[in-house]
């Protein structure tokens, strides 16, 4: 063995030994898993019987697929709609927040909660509660003499239901927001008004441009996030994507086709192009960052 | 002073290693984990712990909490009764279960006994996920003398016995006694047709002033029981004995004409409402809220229904019949089947043998999911039975002489059906028309089957 190599093993074979832990559980629960994934995603596996190498069959199946085609659309509308919606949103409410208001730790606490139930069960079925037929949408639509709408079993309308789901969990990307906007200097505000400036000068030429970094960090995480939901679509849908596949996410049809359809050289393969599409998209926001990410450095 | 630190921090951590794997072997190891310490847990699994062998078998079903009180009561017996036989229960709802059991049976981890269903049977047979259970009747573990043939060629895929009946049901309609006789509608037939159906769904709108419906939209969503009658009426079947499609395209046509007229006239909920209360559980559904007059449901459902009610009571009758049509009835009802993976085969055939043959099993059981296929047992639940139970098991022999034999669904049948609801909901939202969708339907399902 290469003697630098050997001396280097050597020094840190402490360090290896106290992550050894973490390195099993990687090496077994997640890069294992990952590469037989691989490997299914060039076989047709039905789970029961071996696996059958087809190669490149499941890749090109995917583009004759209408219910694919329609999945990926249904995923792309609900990333490119609700990713911009949900920050516009916390970045408002983060402003609003920033005006050094009274209690502004309970407002805080208040607006994050929806975050942390955001991704569960129980959210989801609230949101059929409150978007289904005899809904409390509904209830206060006949109030004011409007006519009601089934949302959520309607196919023009589901989705939406479920953008409005995922703008609500703004919690997150507005504590970030919020930490940001702090750390923008007074002085330049000061500054701004001497000369001038208004407030929504000031929101253009000031405060947006110094935390475009945060703001790039936000848009990544909740694009990223955004590709892989499954849970809203599943539980609202009660896991078939209905009405009329409007709410067929992704992964939601990816499960359907592993474990419903006993096709998981299908759903590998669809689990491969995702990673694939969601490295694109991030590569183009990182490429992107140049021209509008503005370091203070 | 820092190899001393060294040498800490491997003992350290060769402990929670040591820790780790032991928690790992009492966790795998049968039995052990509750009664010894974690040292002779592990010698105890590899050397058959001395004369009193412990053997867990797993058991997993589908059902409501009402069945997993019922089900976990049989198994206590079965345990008292077999004291070195535990069982591990699992139990999920319909649509959980399924997901679980594929997932489990990929993973090598199925339990040794299962639920089965006609639905699904053939996915698992086909793959030889499932034992043939010719082998543990011939070792003498699984007693089937008293089983009528019939009931044991429902369990008969491909020439191999594969799953025991829990118990044998048909589906038919039911309406509420009471809610007809407030609407002053006369109650259907026992041998009632299609036209009848919409006649007294009609008579519903009609008499309660618009505020219910005939009947659910049964157009589109299973392919059976509702719509695998309607071919079996017509001389056809869902499935040919070599895997293909079973019926013509007018047949599909005549069929989603008929729930469109019914749709069109409002005698149905619109597409919509029919999406909003797809899949809901019994207790929400449109017709314990009251909101549809007629519904379908198997016969040993009956009772669960009967209990939704303050008033009436719950009476079924056929599948609505086809005037020159056949008869489109088929033996149903819910299995029990080993895994081919099990590694304690007998101890499961013992376990089902318990479960359908023995009187304190049957004694729980009654017609909880069917009446005992086990003609013995069916005569002794009889006197246990309360009302609508047995209304239940007098429908299921007044029609099981209708029955004929009917085709086993291939690999990929639940993909078949995913097109068929699709394409029955794209009519109902207006999306496409009745011809437009029977051959989007037949093109996909041709593609699917011909894999």
């Amino acid at each position: 063995m290469n003697p630098k190599l050997k001396n280097a093993l050597k020094r840190n074979a402490v360090g290896y030994l106290f992550l050894s832990p973490w390195l099993l559980g990687l090496i077994g629960l997640s890069a294992l898993p990952i590469l037989a994934s691989l490997y299914f995603s060039f076989t047709r596996y039905d789970m029961l019987t071996a696996p059958d190498w087809i190669g490149l069959e499941n890749y090109r199946a995917m583009f004759e697929d209408q219910k694919w085609r329609n999945s990926m659309k249904v995923t792309l509308i609900y990333v490119f709609l609700g990713v911009p919606l949900q920050l516009i949103f916390a970045l408002s409410v983060a402003m609003m927040l920033n005006r050094g208001i009274r209690g502004l730790r309970i407002y805080r606490a208040i607006y994050y909660v929806p975050s942390l139930f955001g991704g569960s069960v129980a959210v989801a079925l609230l949101w059929r509660q409150l978007f289904g037929g005899e809904g409390l949408v509904n209830l206060l639509l006949r109030q004011i003499g409007l006519p009601g709408y089934n949302w959520i079993a309607s196919p023009d309308t589901a989705l939406y239901t479920l953008i409005v789901l995922k703008v609500w969990q703004f919690g997150a990307p507005m504590v970030i927001f919020l930490a940001a906007l702090k750390q923008v200097p007074a002085e330049l505000y000061e500054a701004s008004r001497i000369d001038g400036a208004g407030r929504w000068k000031q929101f253009w030429r000031i405060t947006l441009p110094l935390i475009t970094p945060i703001v790039f960090f936000n848009v990544v995480m909740q694009t990223i996030q955004a590709f892989q939901a499954f849970t809203p679509a599943y539980i609202v849908s009660r896991g078939t994507g209905g009405p009329l596949d409007s709410t067929l996410f992704y992964t939601l049809y990816l499960y359907q086709k592993g474990f419903t359809h006993f096709q998981m050289g299908y759903a590998a393969s669809m689990a491969w192009l995702l990673l694939i599409v969601i490295a694109f998209v991030t590569a183009m926001l990182f490429l992107s960052a140049r021209r509008w990410v503005y370091y203070q450095e | 002073m820092r190899t001393r630190i060294k040498a800490f921090a491997i003992i350290l951590l060769s402990a929670v290693f040591a820790l780790g794997i032991a928690a790992c072997g009492g966790g795998k190891n049968n039995g052990g984990g509750s009664s010894g310490g974690s040292g002779d847990s592990g010698s105890g699994g590899q050397s058959g712990g001395g004369s009193q062998e412990t053997v867990e078998i797993r058991f997993t079903w589908w059902g409501d909490t009402a069945r997993n009180d019922l089900y976990n009561a049989i198994v206590d017996r079965f345990e008292e009764e077999y004291p070195h036989i535990k069982v591990k229960r699992e139990f999920g709802g319909w649509a959980d279960y399924w997901d679980r059991l594929a997932t489990q049976s990929a993973g090598g981890n199925a339990p040794d006994v299962v639920s089965m269903h006609q639905f699904y049977v053939a996915d698992y047979a086909a793959r030889g996920a499932l034992l043939d259970l010719r082998t543990v009747i011939d070792s003498g573990e699984l007693d089937v003398s008293l089983f009528p043939q019939s009931t044991l060629d429902s369990g008969t895929v491909n020439g191999t016995l594969v799953m025991i009946p829990k118990g044998v049901t048909m589906p038919g309609w039911v309406y509420n006694t009471a809610t007809l006789d407030k609407l002053g509608i006369a109650y259907p037939d026992i041998n009632w047709t299609y036209d009848d159906l919409i006649n007294i769904s009609r008579q519903v709108v009609e008499k309660s002033g618009g505020t219910m419906w005939g009947t659910p939209d049964m157009g589109g969503g299973q392919l059976q029981p509702n719509f695998r009658y309607f071919v079996r009426q017509n001389g056809e079947d869902l499935y040919t004995e070599d895997g293909k499609l079973g019926f013509s395209r007018d047949t599909l046509v005549k069929w989603w004409s008929m729930w469109k007229q019914m749709r069109d006239e409002k005698l149905i909920p619109d597409a919509a409402t029919t999406a909003e209360y797809d899949g809901v559980p019994l207790e929400q559904n449109l017709f314990v809220t009251g909101k549809v007059a007629l519904f379908q449901i198997p016969a040993n459902q009956i009772y669960l229904y009967e209990q939704q009610f303050q008033e009436g009571e719950i009476h079924m009758v056929r599948m609505p019949t086809l005037p020159d049509g056949q008869n489109g009835e088929y033996l149903e009802g819910a299995y029990l089947s080993i895994t081919a993976q099990s590694k304690h085969p007998k101890e499961a055939a013992l376990f089902i043998n318990f479960f359908v043959n023995n009187q304190r099993s049957l004694e729980l059981f009654k017609v909880e999911q069917g009446s005992p296929a086990n003609t013995e047992m069916a005569e002794f639940v009889k006197p246990l039975l309360a009302a609508p139970q047995a209304r239940a098991v007098d429908f299921i022999q007044t029609v099981i002489p209708y029955a004929s034999s009917a085709v086993y669904a291939p690999a990929g049948a639940t993909e078949v059906e995913a097109a068929f609801k699709d394409n029955a909901t794209a009519i109902a939202f207006g999306q496409k028309t009745v011809e437009q969708a029977a051959d989007d339907f037949i093109a996909a399902a041709n593609r699917i089957l011909q894999q």
